[in-house]
């Protein structure tokens, strides 16, 4: 069977002292769909680029243009494509298996473009040897090799036949999670409000597959450009009403479509902003869900 | 690291529940040693700029627009606040449509990590309500998210006190895998060979640990620009090191079964370095 496209990379996988042939294919490709230019709003024509001498304000030609590093203002060292290039160790095209890690231990965030590892020439035997024992022990590989001129961590894990190898962010680039969460304050919900939550969370669970997914935007933009065009103002939108906390053990009922009138002590001394809720209930019910075609005859009938 | 920027500001809506939230990148490229580009022949910096493509005029920056091409060389403008106006929820709330298992979305589509918290005091606890019920159910979150000017398939994983939320590839991103592993057998291992290769993963099997993910070349990088900062100019160039030799390949199950083996034995033992032909 022919592989589509070519490989991105050829090489070798050596786990312990077992080496195998391998190919690297990109899984991914990223699609574009509206694009915009940018114009000049003086005169409506589009611009293009030009790159120029920061102090005369001439083009500079492509053959003059090199690396400089900042050291401080306006202070640049000069770096050479070989200088640049001899910092790259020099590849021995060998994936190198440094270590084996539990697959619920992995840190996700580290993730950058997967790429499908297939056997490449006769590698087939140890290659399914190191598929077939990682999938038994449910780990994933910690491999390094130099790829696309650059030493790069990547993981490996089983995928249906084969195994992917996935490109990892270093450290540096990845900020700590701690440190991002470090704000929000330690609470840790329970009783009832979680009981609600969790009920949510069983009507709404299902199945999702990505590649059913449809972009809507460019359909809700093509929207916007013709209400533009026509010369119609733009709608400003109110932004969602947020739930205080003393409404949200409210809200989590009604979401849960639990009866507020199943607890009928508290309510009436102050709760319930509109007293006599089966009414209220619904209506909010009404306005936010889509069990309008119901509702709405029962609804009435109250109004009147 | 350099002060994360609010990147996304919005709600968070479980059902009935709705909460203001922030959102950043989970990843900065602000660490990387980052370089500039010079003129070689004043040294000074260059940069770029855009000229009018008809009158070769320098257009200035608060002159630059989007144009959406209605006709030939025909350009309607539209700012970024109408852009903000476009018709869809998903521009600025997370509502969550459905939760499901964790670990049953598979990992090629994951794109990139995002932390969301809290923006304000007022959601703070309907905030941990939907986290906390996700890390007690297992589940994630699958909602949608206008981010760059397209609306995506986004991914929420409770983390800490924290959310990630992923935005996931489209059908169209992610390659079909048959078409690459449809080759593959399906395993006809030999048991002898299985358990050799399950004990050498249990022997080198580590926890995880960020020192896995160091970089060594921009260490290296570093360390060149602060030699050249000392020695102004005397650029002594780092030669490159010999070339290896390629490695050959482990081919049939004699040699797999003694690599293993010797794979045993040089991690417990460390004596035979020798190269498997």
């Amino acid at each position: 069977m022919a592989v589509p496209g070519r490989a991105q990379w050829k090489g070798y996988i050596r786990f312990g002292e077992v080496t195998a042939p391998v190919a690297l294919y990109t899984a991914t490709s990223t699609s574009e769909r509206i694009s915009f230019h940018t114009v000049n709003r003086e005169t409506g024509n589009r611009v293009r680029r030009e790159f120029v001498d920061s102090a005369t304000g001439k083009p500079v030609e492509k053959e003059d243009q090199v690396k400089g590093y900042e050291l401080d203002n306006d202070r640049y060292v000069v770096l050479e494509p070989e200088e640049v290039a001899a910092a790259v160790p020099e590849s021995d095209k060998t994936l190198r298996v440094q270590a084996f890690i539990s697959c619920d231990d992995i840190d996700k965030v580290y993730f950058d473009r997967p790429y499908y590892l297939t056997p490449d020439k006769m590698g087939t035997e140890a290659y399914a040897l190191l598929r077939d024992g990682m999938h038994k022990k449910k780990v994933a590989a910690i491999a390094q090799t130099v790829l696309f001129r650059r030493m790069r961590t990547v993981l490996v894990r089983t995928h249906e036949k084969g195994l992917i190898a996935t490109t990892l962010n270093f450290d540096y680039e990845v900020r700590s999670a701690k440190e991002a969460f470090k704000e929000i304050p330690e609470i840790k919900i329970k009783g009832e409000m979680l009981d609600l939550a969790k009920h949510i969370i069983g009507i709404k669970k299902g199945t999702f597959s990505a590649d059913e997914f449809d972009d809507r935007y460019e359909a809700a933009l093509a929207e916007l450009i013709k209400a533009k065009m026509e010369g119609k103002t733009l709608p400003k939108r109110a932004p969602p009403k947020v739930s205080k906390p003393n409404e949200l053990l409210e809200a989590l009922r009604q979401s849960a479509g639990i009866k507020a009138a199943a607890e009928p002590k508290r309510r009436a001394s102050k709760a319930a902003p509109k007293g006599r809720s089966k009414a209220t209930r619904s209506a909010a019910a009404k306005a936010k869900t889509k069990t309008a075609a119901k509702s709405a005859p029962a609804q009435r009938r109250r109004a009147s | 690291m350099a002060p994360p920027r609010p990147y996304w500001k919005g709600y968070l809506k479980l059902s009935l529940v709705t909460c203001p939230v922030s959102m950043m990148p989970a990843t900065s490229e602000s660490e990387k040693v980052r370089f500039h580009t010079l003129n070689r022949k004043t040294n000074n910096r260059v940069v770029s700029r855009y000229v009018d493509a008809e009158t070769g005029k320098e257009v200035d920056e608060e002159d630059e627009a989007k144009g959406y091409e209605r006709g030939e060389n025909d350009f309607l403008v539209i700012e970024d606040e109408e852009l903000e106006s476009v018709a869809l929820e998903s521009a600025r709330t997370i509502d969550i449509e459905k939760f499901v298992s964790r670990n049953t979305i598979e990992w090629v589509w994951l794109e990139k990590p995002h932390y969301l918290s809290p923006s304000d005091e007022v959601g703070h606890e309907a905030f941990s309500v939907v986290r906390d019920a996700m890390e007690a159910e297992k589940v994630v979150g699958i909602s949608r998210l206008v981010l760059g000017r397209r609306e995506r398939a986004v991914m929420l994983e409770p983390c800490g006190k924290g959310i990630v939320v992923w935005t996931l590839r489209y059908g169209d991103e992610v390659r079909k895998a048959e078409n690459y592993f449809g080759d593959i057998g399906d395993g006809d291992n030999d048991p002898k060979l299985m358990s050799l290769v399950t004990s050498l993963i249990e022997e080198r099997s580590k926890p995880w640990n960020p020192d896995m993910v160091q970089d060594p070349v921009q260490e290296k990088l570093k360390a060149i620009i602060e030699s050249k900062r000392k020695s102004a100019k005397k650029g002594a160039k780092p030669k490159g090191k010999g070339k290896d030799e390629e490695p050959a390949y482990t081919g049939n199950v004699i040699d797999l079964m003694s690599a293993l083996k010797k794979s045993l034995e040089t991690k417990s033992g460390g004596k035979s370095r020798r190269r498997i032909n």
